[in-house]
């Protein structure tokens, strides 16, 4: 989409008259937000977190690594491995899923897609709080499935569905699926279909076409969607917050009680730092996998 | 085969409506538990709600936010995008990544830094802080709309004005954006979107003083369920829809899948 237009650009541009100095003039607002309302508090804080907090505020004197160490502390420790495993059981069911709804998707006719994919599209333009608030009616001990099942006979005491890890499973999935299932389909659309014709006149059976031509060829694509929807997991906060509750907590969690309630700064800004790089490394493989295709 | 995922396909997509659906129903429910029979159908809950003077002022802050945000944010994207994709300066491909880079990098780091950074320089609380903050989140979508709708219209055009004596400023002006417009409101639209739905961020950088319709829902649904709050959430759902069909007759949101 981008490629064509900037090969056909090229030579034009010499052809007319040539913005030269002038583009800094359109960029430099673009420039100074992005300097000054982000690259500067992002620097800062990571400034911060090599910092000691003390009672009177942050010593800007003094230079630690101590606010990192205490990631690995026991309490920390197990945050960060409950995160990751919540992030990991979320992709494993998106990438589990994404298959026969990509397939689906692609069988349909021009106007089903459009419509079917806003629909799966909807719990990512619906806010989060309102989906979460959403789930509360459904889980929760009085909710829509514990009522339902109470009044078939089938329960006495609630079946405990959110404030703990099935919770956050059940309520980030939808809204993240959604990031393997749209390279998938762009990646299923754009197979050649003689491959797989070739392979069925070969005397492969479907299953056999699935497996061996139409997966291979669109893995890199749900590779990059996974680990996309992975640090969308693990960086998730209002649905974690609403649905796993106060016992259940993950890392953005903690990282705003962190900054909010304790006001320890440089340690909630180490928490930020370690988010990020988490999350950029992951991008970039991601990236990475994407250019292979 | 394909009847089986057709199947699979209705349960998928009845588990991923199912949270909307459920608050917009329990909005029209009459009692004030939630019942799964629904007998009745009433609007008690959206007459209830101009009882709450929070949820109002929550709605015109966000209302505000949003439509101010999306204006900063297109003009300064439509500058930016212009620039990119005419000039093609050197290190543009690093300006892009860092104009879109509020799409990698997590809304909570975001949230955390400008937290911090708001009270080292004195605008922790006030609405210029929330604004710039919103401006910087909604750039990317105006940035991937825009540069899209820059690359459909070559320059041809302007260089036709150019060359009968407009200046750059007035060929862009009187010819790229009314040939842009279709995008610009697309990238308007997109824009206020993104900064309606926005909770985290604000939820970390904002005092009680500046709490958006979001952030007060998160608030209020941490302690309690009640059905206005179905009420709101549903108004919610109205408007994203709403604009999501819009950006969707303009073909805005194929941008959003690169």
């Amino acid at each position: 989409m981008t490629t064509a237009p900037v090969t056909a650009a090229a030579p034009r541009a010499a052809l007319g008259a040539r913005l030269g100095g002038g583009v800094w003039l359109f960029l430099g607002p673009a420039i100074v937000l992005m300097a000054a309302a982000y690259l500067a508090p992002l620097f800062d804080t990571a400034v911060i977190s090599f910092h000691p907090n003390t009672p009177s505020g942050i010593d800007r004197g003094h230079w630690i690594l101590g606010n990192y160490a205490r990631l690995i502390d026991d309490y920390y420790w197990s945050v960060l491995v409950r995160t990751l495993r919540v992030s990991v059981i979320i992709t494993l069911f998106s990438v589990a899923l994404a298959y026969p709804v990509a397939v689906w998707l692609a069988g349909l006719g021009p106007r089903g897609q459009t419509w079917a994919i806003l629909v799966y599209m909807s719990p990512w333009f619906v806010n989060t709080v309102v989906k979460s608030f959403g789930w509360t009616l459904i889980l929760g001990n009085n909710g829509l499935i514990n009522n339902g099942l109470r009044s078939l006979g089938l329960i006495d005491a609630p079946v405990r569905l959110m404030l703990n890890e099935t919770g956050i499973v059940i309520g980030l999935l939808p809204g993240h699926f959604l990031f393997v299932l749209l390279p998938l389909w762009a990646a299923l659309k754009g197979l050649d279909g003689n491959l797989r014709w070739a392979a069925m006149t070969l005397g492969a059976r479907p299953r056999q076409v699935f497996l061996r031509v139409t997966v291979p060829l669109t893995l890199p694509a749900l590779l990059a969607g996974a680990i996309i929807n992975f640090t969308m997991n693990m960086a998730a906060f209002a649905a974690p917050a609403l649905l796993g509750g106060t016992r259940t907590r993950v890392l953005s969690f903690i990282a705003y009680q962190v900054n909010l309630e304790e006001l320890n700064w440089p340690f909630g800004g180490a928490l930020a730092v370690a988010l990020l790089v988490v999350t950029l490394g992951f991008v970039m493989a991601a990236q990475a996998a994407a250019r292979t295709r | 085969m394909r009847r089986l995922l057709t199947g699979f396909n209705l349960l998928m997509i009845a588990y991923v409506v199912a949270p909307i659906v459920l608050v917009v129903w329990m909005s029209f429910t009459p009692s004030m538990r939630f019942e799964v029979p629904l007998g009745a159908f009433s609007l008690r809950w959206y007459r209830e709600l101009f009882s709450y003077d929070a949820f109002i002022d929550s709605a015109i802050l966000s209302l505000r936010l949003g439509l101010v945000a999306a204006l900063v944010a297109t003009a300064v994207g439509f500058l930016a995008a212009y620039g990119v994709v005419r000039g093609r300066p050197p290190g543009s491909g690093a300006l892009v990544a860092l104009f879109t880079a509020p799409l990698i990098v997590p809304a909570v780091v975001y949230g955390i830094a400008v937290l911090q950074f708001t009270n080292l320089v004195g605008l922790y609380g006030s609405f210029t802080a929330l604004l710039l903050a919103h401006v910087v989140i909604v750039l990317p979508f105006a940035m991937r709309t825009l540069q899209a709708t820059l690359e459909g219209h070559g320059p041809e055009l302007e260089w036709a004005a150019m060359s009968l004596g407009a200046r750059r400023r007035h060929a862009v002006l009187l010819v790229t954006v009314p040939l842009c417009l279709r995008g610009m409101v697309s990238a308007f639209l997109f824009c206020f979107l993104i900064s309606f739905s926005e909770v985290t961020v604000t939820l970390f950088m904002t005092g009680p003083a500046h709490q958006t319709l979001p952030v007060r829902i998160f608030n209020y649904v941490s302690d309690r369920i009640d059905p206005t709050m179905a009420a709101v959430s549903s108004l919610i759902v109205l408007v994203s829809v709403a604009l999501v069909l819009v950006l969707n007759r303009l073909g805005a949101l194929g941008n959003l899948r690169k």
